[in-house]
């Protein structure tokens, strides 16, 4: 039982620690790329290939001044933080990084929680980090702030509807919302889901850009028109924060849900010896996590209207569509 | 600009018996009694074609009992004609034109902020660019230049933090009064008055308005209800310096109008005075001048693409495009020795020869351009989100055009081809050949599409220029020194007693302008750039007005944002490219 409790501290350990890291360094990431795309170098001063970047970063955050503003609800101010960050942590307990195996005897499974219902926490979590922004655009008591809380608000709304709908026919070809149950169904059968269920992975592209708030989608921040939205009045590590929970954990953690509903998760040729499934894995993600990353410095920017738009009345008639015939044809080949 | 025909003129004599007709070489203006000014600016409007605003501004003469003249100028788009009409107020009141012409607005604004001239029947006559309670007009020919001496006045950030005691600035410096928290308060409460949920401040240090503008939303939702614009931030007072100056010593001050395009902007001046002094420009000159004027087309234009993109969330285009502005801004380096505010004009012609090897850099960029201008196409013209940003957003019909006095991209966005470039070709821009991109449905995408295609064309008159100046012998003259007003260059001064001494009579006591009156404009990247210059025989101007394009071009914003959002509000804005160094002047 203790041993249970230790290993389970473990995961969360690795993991904490893994996320966090890659947090940071997914921004000296982001910039490089950025540079490259944007034909300049990117970080390059501090260290190697400015690979301190980060910590350098984290420094001037941590030391800077933080002001709360004026006329600020401060309670609320700080569990804006604390609901921004917590869910797209949490995001990561139903993440399986790679299949189970046996050390002493004991069998370990790469994932926190092997929950039964591992989908359905990563969109509670999703719907709950909302509240971050929102709180964050109304207890900062600034116009600019409000407008983009409210238009993070309009659009998570419609896209959970729309990326529920998406992986449903995952689920249901897979039979369970254990995300490793579904691992285990890809690799059983061969096959990717991607190759099933096309049309619901470009919806959950879609969805993952408007969650995460990465350009085209990214009207809560639109820096031009909203100096950066929500989070315009939070200043030092609470202004980094955002980014961090936003950008960086939650398209990690949505990557590699979409790596696991639609890549096989860890499957792939044995070729790195023991640790292959493991940078299968990672290397999926950061496949997805680049992709991201290349629209984001290419793409300019929807309008609120239109984002919402194309979630009610293209992407969700589309999303409701592939449920249906999904539904039919494993009804019919069952 | 081919002035008002004769023929025109008799037509209204008959018709005006007491009209008075002013004919200089580059200005006709007619004289019209009060009484009848606006029955007689009706029927130019609308029986002989003089459709187009141009400008509207006032001359304070305090000799005269009535003191103030109201100046305006208008265009006739179907005959190519101009003319100026001028009255003399009545007890310091002037008829409002903005019935006839609704552009007339910022500009009465304007009149009435700097000479306290009242125009009856605006619908909200307040300051252009001081702000509400300043009690002074500082083109009034008794506003001392220096300004009125001040109490001493604590900084606002000394203000925000209670301090009493004497702030540690030295104050008998400062002269001109700064506005306090109150007064901007009344300021932005003067104009707007709250209709819908909140009043969003938008400026004046925003990152989406290029510059520092203040916008006032009144916004229901997302959706503008009403919108008013606070201008002045960067207002120096270039027309009342100007007054104090000599010709020449006024150049560099143009460059900080439009500062992105400082070329273009010493062009339209210099070439007012040109035509003031009757100055001629030798041709080495001429086309110098066309080909650095297009050179800073494409860099102005390259800003306009970078930021409005960047505005609209391509973050990538910016960078692409400052990649191709760093170049030309290191071929005005390496002939202006200075990237910025150049001051490479000259009057009667530019101040260096062509640094070695110009052309061929200049060559060099041209041939590569051609490919990243299909980058930039590329990357947004067939973009599906950049199409649903700009398309259909913020149209300006034609008669909009004319009403509110538009110009450059933005009036040819809406296509009316109204080009300076060609309505009145100034430098060398008759010799060399180019077409005149115009839209069709006059929105934000056709304004995008017509400066793409400019930089097309600006590249077609570069490349003839760079052909040009390249069978010119290295000795042809670059500046007209033979002429009184026209400085010789340094390394004549130096060596030659003549040249010395003319130089230093015209340092010391400016270039002898006789009396007459100037309006000439240059086609900008922003829109019209005009000068009017009244001059009473002095080495100064007695009034130097700036017909600035980019206000112009800007005063239509509140009109076409109505019931658009602030998402539309920025991709507007972007179209309509102002600069503040301009606008405010």
């Amino acid at each position: 039982m203790i041993i249970d409790v230790i290993i389970a501290l473990g995961k969360i350990a690795v993991v904490l620690l893994v996320g966090l890291g890659l947090g940071a360094y997914l921004t000296w990431v982001e910039r490089k790329v950025a540079g490259h795309i944007q034909a300049r170098m990117g970080p390059s001063v501090v260290g190697p290939f400015g690979l301190f970047q980060p910590i350098a970063d984290g420094v001037k955050l941590l030391t800077k001044e933080s002001i709360i503003p004026r006329g600020a609800d401060v309670p609320v101010y700080y569990l804006a933080l604390i609901l921004a960050l917590v869910p797209s942590l949490l995001i990561f307990s139903v993440i399986p990084f790679g299949p189970s195996f046996t050390i002493f005897g004991k069998e370990i499974k790469p994932i926190i929680s092997d929950v039964n219902i591992g989908l359905l926490i990563v969109f509670a979590m999703g719907s709950i980090a909302v509240y971050g922004t929102i709180f964050a655009g109304w207890a900062s008591n600034s116009k600019y702030a409000f407008i983009g809380s409210l238009r993070k608000a309009a659009v998570i709304v419609s896209y959970e509807v729309v990326l529920g709908f998406a992986v449903l026919g995952v689920i249901l070809i897979a039979g369970s919302l254990s995300t490793v149950e579904i691992v285990n169904s890809q690799i059983e059968k061969g096959i990717w889901y991607i190759v099933y269920q096309p049309v619901a992975f470009i919806l959950y592209l879609f969805c993952m850009l408007a969650e995460s708030g990465r350009v085209p989608f990214d009207i809560q921040e639109a820096e031009a028109e909203l100096v950066t939205g929500y989070n315009v009045e939070y200043g030092g590590m609470r202004f980094g924060l955002f980014p961090l929970a936003e950008w960086y954990l939650n398209v990690v953690g949505l990557s590699a849900i979409a790596v696991v509903l639609f890549f096989g998760g860890w499957s792939g040729p044995n070729i790195f010896g023991p640790l292959s499934p493991y940078i299968w894995f990672l290397v999926k993600t950061f496949a997805l996590v680049f992709f991201t990353l290349w629209l984001h410095w290419t793409l300019p920017r929807f309008q609120a209207k239109d984002i919402t738009d194309i979630a009610w009345k293209i992407l969700l008639p589309i999303a409701l569509l592939n449920v249906v015939v999904t539904a039919f044809v494993v009804y019919l080949f069952s | 600009m081919p002035w008002i025909s004769k023929e025109r003129e008799e037509r209204i004599k008959n018709r005006y018996k007491d009209v008075n007709v002013t004919r200089y070489e580059h200005a006709v203006s007619f004289e019209v009694n009060i009484d009848i000014f606006k029955d007689f600016l009706k029927y130019l409007r609308d029986e002989e074609g003089f459709k187009h605003f141009v400008d509207l501004t006032c001359i304070d003469f305090p000799e005269r009992e009535e003191r103030f003249q109201g100046v305006y100028i208008l265009y006739n788009p179907d005959h190519n004609e101009r003319v100026i009409v001028k009255t003399w107020a009545n007890n310091g009141r002037l008829p409002t034109v903005t019935d006839l012409w609704p552009g007339a607005k910022w500009g009465e604004r304007e009149a009435y902020d700097m000479f306290g001239v009242e125009f009856e029947g605006h619908e909200n006559l307040r300051r252009m660019f001081l702000w509400e309670g300043y009690p002074h007009f500082p083109l009034r020919k008794d506003f001392p230049l220096e300004g009125y001496k001040e109490e001493e006045l604590p900084s606002l950030t000394e203000v925000l933090a209670g301090r009493e005691d004497p702030p540690s600035h030295d104050f008998e410096l400062v002269h001109t009064k700064i506005a306090t928290l109150e007064d901007i308060e009344r300021t932005e409460r003067a104009r707007l008055k709250k209709k819908a949920q909140l009043v969003l401040n938008w400026g004046p240090l925003h990152p989406g308005t290029h510059g520092t503008i203040w916008f006032l939303f009144d916004l229901e939702g997302e959706e503008v209800v009403q919108c008013d614009v606070i201008l002045g931030q960067l207002h120096r007072g270039m027309e009342k310096i100007a007054e104090h100056l000599h010709y020449f010593q006024f150049l560099p001050y143009t460059d900080r109008m439009d500062y992105i395009s400082a070329i273009c902007n010493e062009l339209s001046y210099v070439q007012a005075v040109e035509k003031l002094l009757e100055i001629e420009v030798p041709e080495k000159a001429r086309y110098i001048r066309t080909m650095f004027a297009e050179l800073q087309r494409i860099n102005s234009h390259l800003l306009w693409l970078g930021t409005g993109a960047l505005d609209l969330g391509a973050l990538t285009v910016f960078l692409y495009a400052f990649r191709e502005r760093e170049k030309i801004m290191d071929i005005i380096e390496g002939n202006a020795g200075y990237r910025l505010t150049t001051a490479f004009l000259r009057i009667g012609g530019v101040h260096y020869d062509l640094a070695e090897g110009t052309l061929d850099v200049v060559k060099a960029f041209v041939k590569d351009f051609y490919g990243r201008l299909k980058e930039y196409h590329s990357l947004l013209t067939r973009n599906r989100i950049w199409l649903r940003r700009t398309k259909d957003k913020g149209i300006i019909t034609k008669e909009d055009v004319h009403a509110y006095g538009l110009s450059g991209p933005v009036a040819r966005g809406s296509g009316v081809p109204y080009d300076i470039r060609k309505l009145e070709p100034y430098a060398a821009y008759d010799e060399v050949d180019f077409d005149i991109p115009v839209g069709e449905v006059g929105d934000v995408y056709d304004r995008y599409l017509v400066r793409m295609e400019e930089m097309v064309q600006s590249l077609r008159i570069i490349e003839q220029c760079v052909e040009k100046l390249e069978k010119l012998p290295k000795s042809a003259p670059y500046i007209n020194k033979k002429h009184p007003a026209v400085m010789a260059p340094k390394q004549d001064v130096f060596n030659d007693l003549e040249d010395m001494v003319k130089n230093f009579r015209i340092v010391v006591h400016g270039e002898e302008a006789p009396p007459g009156e100037v309006f000439s404009s240059a086609e900008n990247p922003r829109g019209e750039l005009g000068f009017f210059i009244h001059s009473k025989g002095d080495s100064r101007p007695y009034r130097l007005r700036i017909r600035s394009g980019a206000l112009y071009n800007l005063s239509i914003f509140p009109k076409l944002i109505q019931g658009g959002s602030i998402a539309d509000a920025i991709a507007l804005l972007g179209s309509l490219d102002p600069v503040v160094g301009e606008t405010d002047r």
